[in-house]
């Protein structure tokens, strides 16, 4: 077992390689000078190079490389040109109104979704089952920045109940934390309830037609006992998969919603550091999640190797 | 049984609305904060401002950025400011003697002004900071070349310049990269990217940056504000709140819904098509004030443009109320005038030119072309869609250029991009770029050589003929001069002025808005 996860963990060394050296070259090779654009529009082309030259961005490619990736190597990501702080700070910083968020997002999902999903399955093929499958691919097909906006108008602007914008960290205090991120969890939990209610349905209809299911009513038991004890649990290995899957998915996709919410989380972090041609701060952002991509790879594949050995020995 | 689960439903959807109402009750928290009583109406202690975009930096002398220099006006002041009326007038100096010659400038310094680390000003300060600027500032570089502060008395400093010009005392007034004074130990502990922290003497002091979320100003209790008249930058100033908050807001459909429910009390930049819609809102006011100059550059270094014929032949065809029309949607918020500077700005304010500028006239552009050998070359527009003026009037005069019989293509980047092609002069054409007004001519980026590729030796001869003439007077004449020039060597064409938007609420008491919008003297009614 050891021996596997060694070779696992090894194995991550050349796809970080790799991708250490695809997020160096796109954002090198993509057009738009860092020093103009901190200056602004009305900068002359004198004061351009200067800071071009402060910020070490005239070296040969290869060279500027070198020193990024031993600095990466040595747990120094680089430092923001635009922000004046470490990139590791600007990562940290920007990594909790993501993480709450996309918590809260997937909670307002689970909220939603499994109880429409089980709602469905129990009443399949009637009118309130259909209904309640259109609304969720509706949900699907709105995009999460509609939403967003017509959330912040409705809510925010016309009734006034919560703040159209904003953040305030935990250490204000709950709720001045959460009515900032309630309208923005939504956004972004909507299009992730409609996937778990009609992942949920599916899985709830498979394990509702399996004989244990008769068996158990014809013995008598409650009904809702039947659906929630015996049915949901059964179905829910599956359902679960889709939630750890989409809450990747939830963490990266916040994007769009961070920038209308003005939320300064990792997805604003990296509009805005495009923006700015923050080399820096892209290529770190972008490693770091990347690093958590893998990560959750390898526990996954670890965890397969636990719960079914068969995988373990195939890999050997 | 089916009727719990209906119920179990129910009750998830009533908690989430329950939790939603909640908010209902904290509004409050939103909207009024503290106790800020005074006089006999109820004030907050607290403002908040949505701005565009986070700045670089709030170092004075190193940036361009307006938001960076809007919020930086608070905290910073200058020995000459401008009123009302763009006219220089003093702040943290007393008065200024001019030597005969005009090279010599002795500064009497205000006494008693205080630091926000709560130092007196004294002339060593005055000097550091002054010869930092003359040497990191490229404005002040180019336009005070070998300029030198030194120190003759604890109150008085001493400017002496390489040769008289006539500007000197509104170049120190400038905007754009503005000569701050602060301590002495703070320029001398600055890198050459600028301050470590912000220490000036204005009526706000800075105290929180909170990266891509707020910069956190607070008031300056010991302000000492000057006995005048507040009139523009210039005059008395008053912090009549506690907390000033500068909010980074990128997005403006963010930052109306913010001023519509009151979470913002300002929001600068708003966008041009929102302008009907808030200003027939009962609750937020809009004031727009000068902009800044649309202008067309061209190419006067390689491809077609660099010939002069083609470029009168371009200009000629141009309709520039067409152009502002569908770039600012309403007649309000633009005007159309040959002026290359501020057409309120009364001492450069001229007409010349105005023959070729706006004429219209295909027909003849027609012919010019032909005469000037065109033979369907194709033409680069440059753009860019960040900035929604700029784009929209490139593809408006891209239409233009097709009925003049141009072959053309409009080639559009993001900004980052746009700028660094627009440093190729392999790369375009014809670009427009909307920027915002200079106070001199010899500041203005059309007669800059590196920014747009202007350089001519008449350009230069009559900048300086403007820089050392003897009187105002003297110098509007050549500029008037230069103008004219400029229509005739056309390195680009003015296409109109245009009004920037700003939003307030109802809320705000004595507020202004000159150049950017002025928070002192401003009270935010609870």
């Amino acid at each position: 077992m050891i021996i596997y996860i060694l070779k696992r963990v090894l194995s991550l060394i050349p796809v970080l390689f790799v991708v250490s050296i695809a997020i160096f070259l796109i954002v090198h090779l993509t057009p738009g000078d860092p020093a103009a654009t901190i200056l602004g529009i009305e900068a002359t082309q004198e004061q351009i190079e200067e800071l071009n030259e402060q910020m070490g961005l005239n070296l040969p490619l290869y060279q500027q490389y070198i020193q990024w990736v031993s600095g990466v190597l040595q747990g120094d990501f680089g430092q923001s040109y635009f922000m004046k702080e470490s990139v590791t700070e600007a990562i940290w910083s920007h990594l909790g109104p993501t993480a709450s968020l996309a918590i809260l997002a997937e909670i307002v999902a689970l909220v939603i979704a499994i109880p429409i999903g089980i709602f469905a399955a129990y009443r399949r093929g009637t009118a309130v089952d259909q209904s309640l499958m259109g609304v969720s691919l509706i949900g699907m097909a709105v995009p999460s920045f509609l939403l967003a906006l017509l959330l912040m108008l409705f809510v925010g602007v016309y009734l006034q109940w919560l703040p159209v914008a904003g953040y305030k960290p935990l250490s204000k205090g709950l709720w001045e934390h959460f009515q900032y991120l309630i309208l923005p969890a939504i956004s972004l939990g909507a299009i992730q309830a409609a996937l778990v209610a009609r992942m949920t349905r599916a899985s709830m209809l498979e394990v509702l037609d399996a004989n244990f299911i008769k068996t158990a009513r014809s013995k008598g038991v409650y009904e809702y006992k039947v659906v929630l004890k015996h049915a949901l649990r059964n179905a829910f290995l599956p359902i679960l998969t889709v939630i750890g899957q989409s809450f990747g998915t939830l963490v990266t996709g916040a994007v769009v919603v961070e920038t209308v919410f003005n939320i300064p989380g990792l997805g604003q972090l990296i509009i805005n550091s495009i923006v700015r041609r923050d080399f820096a701060v892209i290529q770190g952002v972008v490693l770091f999640v990347s690093l958590i991509y893998v990560t959750i790879n390898l526990i996954i594949d670890l965890l397969y190797g636990i719960v079914d050995p068969r995988v373990r020995l195939e890999r050997k | 049984m089916k009727s719990k689960k209906i119920g179990l439903v129910l009750t998830l959807f009533v908690a989430a609305i329950a939790l939603m109402a909640c908010g209902n009750k904290d509004d409050n928290n939103i909207k009024s904060e503290g106790p800020g009583d005074v006089g006999n109406k109820d004030y907050k202690t607290e403002m908040n401002i949505a701005v565009t975009a986070q700045p670089p930096t709030l170092d004075p002398s190193m940036t361009v950025s307006q938001v960076a220099l809007n919020i930086a006006g608070n905290v910073f002041e200058t020995l000459y400011t401008l009123n009302a009326n763009y006219e220089p007038v003093p702040m943290l100096a007393e008065s200024v003697d001019v030597s005969e010659d005009g090279k010599t400038y002795t500064f009497k310094l205000r006494e008693g002004v205080k630091f926000h680390n709560g130092e007196e000003m004294t002339a060593e300060d005055v000097v550091a900071s002054m010869n930092r600027w003359v040497t990191t500032s490229s404005r002040a570089k180019s336009l005070l070349t070998n300029a030198e502060f030194t120190v003759q008395d604890p109150t008085t400093v001493v400017l002496t310049l390489e040769s008289a010009t006539s500007d000197v005392l509104i170049i120190l007034a400038t905007k754009a990269q503005f000569p701050a004074i602060m301590p002495a130990a703070m320029v001398e502990a600055a890198s050459a990217e600028g301050v470590n922290e912000y220490i000036g003497t204005g009526p706000f002091q800075f105290e929180e940056w909170k990266q891509d979320q707020y910069i956190h100003l607070v008031k300056n209790e010991e302000y000492q504000a000057v006995e005048a008249e507040a009139s523009g930058l210039s005059g008395k100033k008053e912090a009549f709140v506690e907390d000033v908050h500068y909010h980074f807001v990128t997005d403006h459909s963010t930052r109306i819904a913010g001023i519509q429910t009151g979470q913002y009390d300002i929001a600068e930049s708003i966008p041009l098509e929102s302008y009907e819609q808030l200003n027939s809102s009962d609750d937020v006011q809009v004031s727009s004030y000068d902009g800044g100059a649309l202008t067309a550059f061209y190419n006067t270094n390689e491809g077609l443009l660099a010939d002069v014929k083609i470029r009168e032949a371009i200009t000629t065809g141009l309709k520039m109320d067409e152009i502002l029309l569908a770039s600012y949607a309403d007649a309000d918020l633009f005007s159309l005038n040959p002026g290359y500077m501020n057409p309120n700005q009364t001492q450069w304010a001229t007409n010349a030119g105005e023959g070729i500028y706006n004429a219209g006239d295909v027909e003849k552009a027609k012919q010019l072309l032909q005469d000037a050998g065109y033979n369907g070359e194709e033409i680069t527009l440059l753009t860019t869609k960040d900035y929604g003026e700029m784009y929209t009037a490139t593809i408006v005069i891209q239409e233009q250029l097709r009925q003049m019989g141009v072959n053309v293509k409009v080639e559009n980047f993001d900004f980052p991009t746009f700028l660094e092609r627009k440093n190729d002069f392999t790369k375009w054409d014809i670009f427009v770029a909307s920027t915002g007004y200079q106070l001199t001519p010899p500041q203005l980026l059309a007669v800059t050589p590196d920014w747009a590729g202007t350089k001519d030796a008449k350009i230069t001869e009559l900048l300086t003929a403007i820089r050392s003439a003897e009187s105002p007077e003297a110098a509007q004449a050549k500029w008037d001069e230069l103008q004219g020039y400029l229509y005739e060597y056309l390195p680009s064409t003015v296409i109109g002025h245009y009004k920037s938007l700003i939003a307030s609420t109802n809320e705000l008491e004595g507020f202004t808005v000159f150049e950017a919008p002025i928070l002192w003297n401003t009270k935010v009614i609870k």
